[in-house]
């Protein structure tokens, strides 16, 4: 088990600092000069030269490369290209924010969806099933945007309830007023991660349904609720944290259309900003720490999939 | 120059017949070029009648209440937000500055100045030195009182070689400033600016205390102080008790940035947000139909264009950029695209919002036998001419399209090509033949005119190059007289009209939002929310 862990780490390692090597060369791919940039448009020749050498613009690809690596592992993200200020303290707020939001989603969103889900299960081709269905694939075929500006409609402007865009962040809000601004991006993001996690959970649980061991269980005369909770769903818990940990992350990273529709100041539409002003700087730290959370957040996912299933700790 | 006659009317010693008479004028919506004309012909200095015009609209709004918190939201926001004066980029960095700071002059609403932090300005004959001097009692947020140190240290932000001032173009002819005393100081200019003046009441240079060079927060002399400020977030501020002059009626008044145009729309008809910027064209009936809900548009020179490199060998064709001009829809794009916000360009820069606005060039208007004209002697047939467009400002493609549309009945074959706003200004603008840009208005003709068309300005979109347009654009700046000044700025908008190559086909307004209870705007062209003009002056009626 322990070995394991440390080979899965590994492998999260070696995926961190290929990403890194992507994110950086990226980022050089695209046009406009990063000295240039920090000076404007009225920049002399030589000032530009002088950003250049003090940013080390000026040496090879790979020192370059190598600097900001060894920067980043020492939690230095380097300053702003657009603002002068260091990245870190740019991210920091925004990091709470977003952290907010997807987390309250989690907690709302990943039980219902998986109670929903697992009856499904229980019940499969009964009207409950088919409806869930029909709901849970419409869903995953609307975008964000046409979910939130379906909500807003609804809400905001023929039921008059609610923000229509989140003003401020959550400080110096009553529990109310959170509530009136943060339900309708939420409730958009749950609908995003429900889809998924009610189509997952309910395969999931349907797939151990059609093994020989819970045919003998149902042959034996067990209660099909007994058999789900206690025979099958400790064998789908693999999987389903996987869909689930993919879905935190998705939250983190992902939520930009979300975010950038709301109104709301957190890391994705700092990252939409970051590439509006060609900060390539805040672009590339922005882009290792979604590549961290990602790594992260499956590693906690492969873990507890082996806790789960005794047949990947002792493969054959 | 800017000196006044003793017996000089002003809105106090105004007779009331007078005061009835010139209040129905304002009332009426009359501009400030008649209302001069008007108070000249009675006698009064250009200055006085400039003042009163002020006094006269102001007095019109209804008096401000106090307290209340108003939310209002600009659009492009981002980490380059700043407090720094001379960094500001955006619009949402005007508005912030005038909630924080004050300036040595105020813009007015005819684009003329009145006094701020300076009380008294002072020219030379051929405006070669300026003399400010500073307002007495005027405290910074911390108590400190304003002195000519602290003057002197803004200004000196926007000189020399190694500024980093986005305007330091517009004080490039000041050799240097002078302390006289604590509450007086000079610039010696190297070539004469009888436009200094206003050039000082624009955004960057607002006055900050003497040394600062942290801009995480800050201390100003304006009407708020700040409360939080947020790069990319937000930012509040709240009523400076001691603030010397008439504004900051609010208790709070928070700027916001939502950068997306629908998003912003749906914030404000809810009402989570009293007031935003740039409307888009499609919702001006939507927001005229709202209760509660209000237009705030201004008429302004800002414009949309189609610049051909004339040193380019694609773009260099005399006719071709010609006929561009004459299949040019303008009315259309005005009526269609603008919703009547916006009025027909006239391929110069300078439109009726500027005080040196020159009338008699005739208007181009679309003419497909003049353009077919053009067309044949340019010897093109049938190859595409590449435009490069993007949706810089509602408009820059449609006009694009509709000049391919025009063009394909004459046989002209323009090969439009669409790319997205993101990184436009940076890897397309001054780089293809032909592209399309959005320009703001700036406060005087000659500015716009220095900043875009100047042989050698770094923003000459069509490298346009013509001396005797240099020279006078130059030697303009020190005439004083009404009639020459006039005829000179006649050639120079004449001479880009003709020459330089450049389709403008409509000037915009600044088109903003804001709910009925949103009072005290301003109007001042230069920007939105009133040319960023109105924190100091806005109030809530329904508090």
């Amino acid at each position: 088990m322990f070995s394991l862990i440390l080979k899965r780490l590994g492998v999260g390692l070696i995926t961190v600092l290929a990403v890194s090597m992507i994110i950086f060369a990226g980022t050089k791919i695209l046009p406009g000069d990063a000295a240039q940039i920090r000076l404007g448009q009225q920049a002399t020749e030589a000032n530009v030269a002088a950003m250049r050498e003090r940013l080390g613009l000026d040496k090879p690809f790979i020192v370059q490369y190598a600097n900001w690596l060894t920067n980043f592992a020492k939690g230095d993200l380097g300053v702003s290209l657009s603002s002068d200020v260091p990245i870190t303290s740019l991210i920091g707020d925004r990091y709470k924010n977003t952290l907010f939001v997807s987390s309250l989603t989690a907690l709302i969103g990943v039980p219902i969806s998986l109670m929903l889900g697992i009856m499904a299960a229980m019940f499969p081709g009964s009207l409950y099933d088919r409806i869930l269905t029909f709901v849970s694939v419409s869903l995953v075929a609307a975008p964000e945007f046409f979910t939130a500006t379906l909500l807003v409609l609804l809400f905001v402007f023929a039921l008059g309830i609610g923000n229509a865009v989140v003003v401020g962040s959550t400080e110096n809000k009553g529990l109310f007023e959170l509530i009136a601004h943060f339900a309708l991006p939420i409730t958009t993001l749950c609908f995003v991660i429900a889809s998924q996690l009610i189509r997952m959970s309910r395969a999931a649980v349907l797939n151990v349904m059609s093994s020989p061991y819970i045919e003998m269980a149902v042959l034996k005369g067990i209660p099909r609720k007994r058999i789900i909770f206690r025979h099958a769903l400790l064998n789908a818990i693999g999987p389903i944290v996987n869909v689930v940990a993919l879905n935190l992350a998705y939250l983190v990273t992902g939520v930009i259309v979300v975010e950038v529709y709301f109104g709301y100041p957190g890391l994705a539409t700092l990252i939409v900003q970051g590439v509006q002003t060609r900060d390539f700087v805040l672009i590339q730290g922005l882009g290792m720490i979604f590549c961290l959370t990602y790594v992260v957040l499956m590693l906690i996912a492969d873990i507890a999939a082996y806790a789960s299933n005794p047949r990947l700790r002792h493969p054959k | 120059m800017t000196r006044r006659k003793d017996n000089d009317p002003t809105i106090n010693t105004l007779s009331a017949s007078d005061h009835d008479q010139l209040f129905k004028l304002v009332k009426r919506g009359v501009n400030r070029r008649d209302f001069m004309r008007y108070m000249m012909a009675a006698g009064a200095t250009a200055a006085a009648s400039g003042t009163l015009f002020g006094g006269m609209s102001s007095a019109w709004a209804a008096t401000p209440k106090m307290g209340g918190q108003l939310i209002m939201a600009s659009d492009q926001h981002g980490p380059n937000d700043t407090l720094d004066p001379a960094l500001f980029t955006s619009a949402i960095d005007y508005f912030r500055g005038r909630m924080f700071y004050g300036s040595l002059t105020r813009l007015t609403s005819d684009l003329g100045y009145e006094p701020e932090l300076a009380e008294e300005v002072i020219s030379n004959e051929d405006a070669t030195e300026w003399v400010f001097k500073i307002r007495k009692g005027v405290e910074f947020h911390d108590g400190k009182t304003l002195t000519a140190d602290d003057v002197l240290y803004t200004m000196n932000r926007h000189m020399g070689e190694n500024s980093v001032s986005k305007a330091a173009s517009l004080v490039s002819m000041i050799d240097k400033w002078e302390k006289v005393n604590d509450y007086e100081v000079v610039a010696k200019l190297s070539s004469p600016n009888a436009d200094l003046p206003i050039a000082l009441g624009t955004f960057h240079f607002k006055i900050i205390q003497d040394g600062q060079t942290d801009f995480t927060s800050t201390i100003g002399t304006g009407p708020y102080r700040v409360k939080e400020f947020k790069p990319g977030v937000r930012v509040v501020g709240t009523r400076f008790d001691n603030y010397w002059g008439e504004g900051g009626y609010l208790d709070e008044l928070v700027s916001y940035g939502i950068g997306d145009p629908v998003a912003r729309l749906n914030a404000f008809l809810a009402g989570d947000i009293d007031g935003m910027v740039n409307l888009p064209p499609k919702a001006i009936s939507q927001v005229e139909a709202a209760e509660g809900k209000e237009i705030w548009s201004l008429k302004s020179g800002a414009y949309i264009n189609i610049t051909p490199r004339l040193d380019m060998s694609v773009s260099n064709n005399v006719h071709m950029y010609k006929a561009m001009q004459y299949l040019m829809d303008r009315q259309r794009l005005v009526k269609g695209v603008y919703k009547g916000e916006g009025s027909l360009g006239n391929d110069q820069p300078i439109n009726s919002a500027y005080f040196d606005y020159c009338a008699d060039i005739p208007q181009r208007e679309l003419d497909p036998e003049k353009a077919k004209f053009h067309f044949e002697k340019s010897g093109l047939g049938s190859t595409a001419i590449p435009v490069v467009a993007a949706e810089v400002a509602p408009g820059a493609i449609d006009q694009c399209l509709f000049m391919q549309r025009e063009g394909k009945k004459i046989g002209m074959n323009f090969d439009v090509k669409t790319v997205t706003t993101d990184g436009y200004w940076g890897s397309v603008w001054l780089k293809e033949p032909i592209c399309v840009a959005s320009w703001n208005m700036r406060p005087t003709a000659n500015i716009m005119m220095t900043l875009a068309f100047k042989g050698d300005a770094a923003w000459n979109e069509t490298r346009w190059k013509n001396d005797k347009f240099d020279q006078t654009l130059v030697d303009v700046r020190g005439v004083t007289d009404p009639a020459k000044r006039s005829q000179m700025y006649c050639d120079l908008q004449t001479m880009i009209h003709e020459e330089n190559g450049m389709s403008i086909p409509c000037h915009r307004n600044y088109v903003d939002a804001v709910a009925s209870h949103v009072q005290g705007r301003t109007e001042v062209p230069l920007n939105n929310f009133g040319g960023a003009e109105s924190p100091v002056t806005l109030w809530r009626a329904d508090t």
